[in-house]
């Protein structure tokens, strides 16, 4: 059962990625690319990760994504999508994948991975937020510093000045 | 006067009934039940009782309800019939029907007008299914130059994604269609969906008001979930879980919209602004621009939207009651246990004529069940009731005033929820081993 899941997420997360990249139009590129992503939250899920499976939709699929697809909507197609046709780029691409895929596919291979069995249960997100709390204080400490100075900065740079504002009512 | 149909004779009616039972009865020999047969052929029967089952004893098991009962039993534990029939989507879209026309009926009285007045004689009690019959017969248009593929699927993912928030709502102890135990970052994770849909409608209709009406919700949308997601981070502090059911119990002796009524004014204005409901309908304005991103929908592609929207409101409510306002929590108004003498003797219909005794699985329901979900339905009608109120009073809030309250209000206020929800932990008044 679980290896029939993991050939159909497999096969779905590599054919909309390889859709997202191939794809004339830019939207259904976009849509292709949510794929990706829930398919890989697909795979947490077979982990046994459910957390992490429904952050990556809730945050990828959900927000990232809606991001990419704004953008493709606002800009003008032929700013960005001029094709251009030209074989030596496209082989030297799929040449440079495939060592890519075939050394990393080595490392993995080799370093007994395949070879791990393990009965243990997967982690519970408490306990994963207890270390975070005890641990990793500094770590917790400097992400939410980073995370409240961004949510700032992003309602300074969002903040309209006044003096547009009156420009505006007097027209 | 005017006369619908000029040429009627009554001879003409009975022989086009005449017609029409003749056909079915030949249609019926030649290809029925030759396909009954060979479909009977394939379909193992299940033995039971040591006898095999058949379609026959299905007519007997209904004279004898103490054959039927526990098969009806059985059947309401299946996933199936949660699905389909309680917890999930017959429910809600009951529901989500009263709640049309209970909507239009308040609204005209509230703006003194008369409302759905002729259907069905009584205050135009059948005017929903007179307009779902003419959303189902109406010709679906689609635009020249729609995104077609983009297009025909808008409407089904829109239903489908509120259905499938429909499913995380637990109903009644025990009765919920998807009890995970992230439930919380589920809802999160299925809010997320409503945007994307919305802002691909918007461009697959190709047209302008659909696309305005579709950047005007991703806004509105995208920037109200943060101050959503923030406010109920609080009751997940005081509870310490995710699971939505587990929240509920969590609510026996008090409901959390005591101890945290910011997050819950800030949740409900988040629901507001995410079901796209007056004062923050800016996408589907219809006096501005048409009906927004529904303006090229036509024919039942609008009807699924409308029930996908109104399955949306009733799960928002629903969630807010879970959360907030102690789920299916409340006072008995169901006798608690069967009296003993049911069980033992049976029901006594009429004296001395007819006896129902020693039913195996008479209490069909248990009571705890109904009970909850009486009180589970009576607190989501009244927060549906606060949901359509604004309608009929407030005027449309502009843009920038929308992304202002979200971005500058709300967000500040649901982190004061976070920090209250914190102070009564960390005092230990309530969370783990607290007072309360």
């Amino acid at each position: 059962m679980v290896d029939t899941l993991f050939l159909g997420i497999a096969v779905l997360t590599i054919v909309s990625a390889i859709a997202a990249l191939e794809m004339r139009s830019l939207i259904y590129g976009g849509l292709a690319l949510m794929g990706t992503l829930g398919g890989i939250a697909g795979f947490f899920i077979l982990l046994d990760s459910p957390f992490v499976a429904l952050f990556q939709i809730a945050v990828y699929v959900g927000s990232i994504a809606v991001l990419i697809l704004f953008v493709i909507m606002l800009v003008k197609r032929e700013l960005i999508f001029q094709k251009k046709e030209d074989p030596k780029r496209r082989y030297a691409g799929i040449g440079l994948m495939l060592i890519i895929m075939i050394s990393l596919g080595a490392v993995i291979f080799n370093s007994g991975i395949s070879s791990i069995t393990t009965d243990e249960p997967s982690v519970d997100y408490r306990e994963i937020g207890k270390d975070f709390l005890t641990y990793y204080w500094p770590a917790l400490v400097v992400m939410a510093l980073v995370l409240s100075s961004s949510i700032t900065g992003a309602l300074v740079l969002a903040r309209r000045h006044d003096g547009v504002e009156d420009e505006q009512r007097t027209d | 006067m005017s006369v619908i149909a000029p040429k009627f004779r009554l001879g003409y009616l009975v022989k086009g009934i005449t017609d029409n039972i003749f056909w079915i009865i030949v249609l019926l020999t030649l290809i029925g039940i030759p396909v009954v047969q060979i479909v009977l052929i394939y379909i193992d029967f299940p033995v039971i009782d040591g006898e095999i089952w058949n379609p026959f004893r299905v007519f007997d098991a209904m004279t004898h309800p103490e054959r039927a009962l526990p098969l009806v039993k059985n059947f309401m534990q299946t996933d199936l019939f949660k699905v389909v029939a309680f917890p999930g989507f017959g429910f809600a879209a009951l529901i989500a029907a009263t709640v049309i026309f209970v909507e239009r009926k308040m609204l005209a009285k509230l703006q003194l007008r008369i409302g759905p007045f002729y259907c069905g004689k009584v205050e135009g009690i059948l005017q929903l299914m007179a307009d779902g019959l003419k959303l189902i017969s109406k010709e679906i248009i689609i635009p020249a130059k729609a995104d077609k593929p983009l297009f025909w699927a808008v409407p089904v993912l829109f239903a489908a994604t509120a259905g499938a928030f429909v499913a995380l709502i637990p109903v009644a102890p025990g009765w919920v269609v998807a009890d995970i135990d992230l439930g919380l970052l589920a809802v999160f994770a299925v809010i997320g969906f409503f945007p994307i849909i919305t802002v691909l409608a918007g461009w697959a209709s190709n047209s302008k008001f659909p696309f305005i009406g579709g950047i005007r919700a991703l806004y509105q949308m995208v920037s109200f979930e943060i101050p959503l997601i923030l406010s109920l981070l609080g009751i997940v502090m005081l509870t310490g879980t995710l699971n939505l059911s587990e929240i509920v119990e969590s609510q026996v002796n008090f409901p959390w919209i005591i101890f945290m009524p910011i997050g819950a004014i800030v949740f409900f204005i988040c629901i507001l602004a995410e079901l796209e409901r007056i004062p923050f309908d800016l996408p589907e304005a219809e006096s501005e621009i048409v009906a927004g991103w529904l303006t090229e929908l036509s024919g039942m592609m609008y009807g699924l939207v409308q029930l996908g929207s109104y399955l949306k409101l009733y799960a928002f409510a629903a969630l807010f009651v879970v959360l907030f306002l102690g789920g299916w929590n409340g006072p008995w108004v169901y006798p608690i246990e069967p009296i003993a003498e049911v069980i033992t003797d049976g029901i006594v219909i009429m004296p001395d004529a007819l006896v129902i005794k020693d039913i195996p699985g008479l209490p069909l329901l248990p009571q705890e069940m109904i009970n909850g979900t009486i009180w589970f339905i009576l607190k989501t009608a009244a927060v549906i009731f606060f949901i359509l109120l604004p309608r009929g009073v407030f005027p449309r809030v502009r843009i920038d005033l929308l992304l202002k309250i979200g971005w500058y209000k709300l967000i500040v206020l649901a982190f004061v929820n976070i920090f209250i929800a914190l102070a009564l932990v960390y005092s230990g008044i309530i969370g783990p081993g607290g007072i309360l």
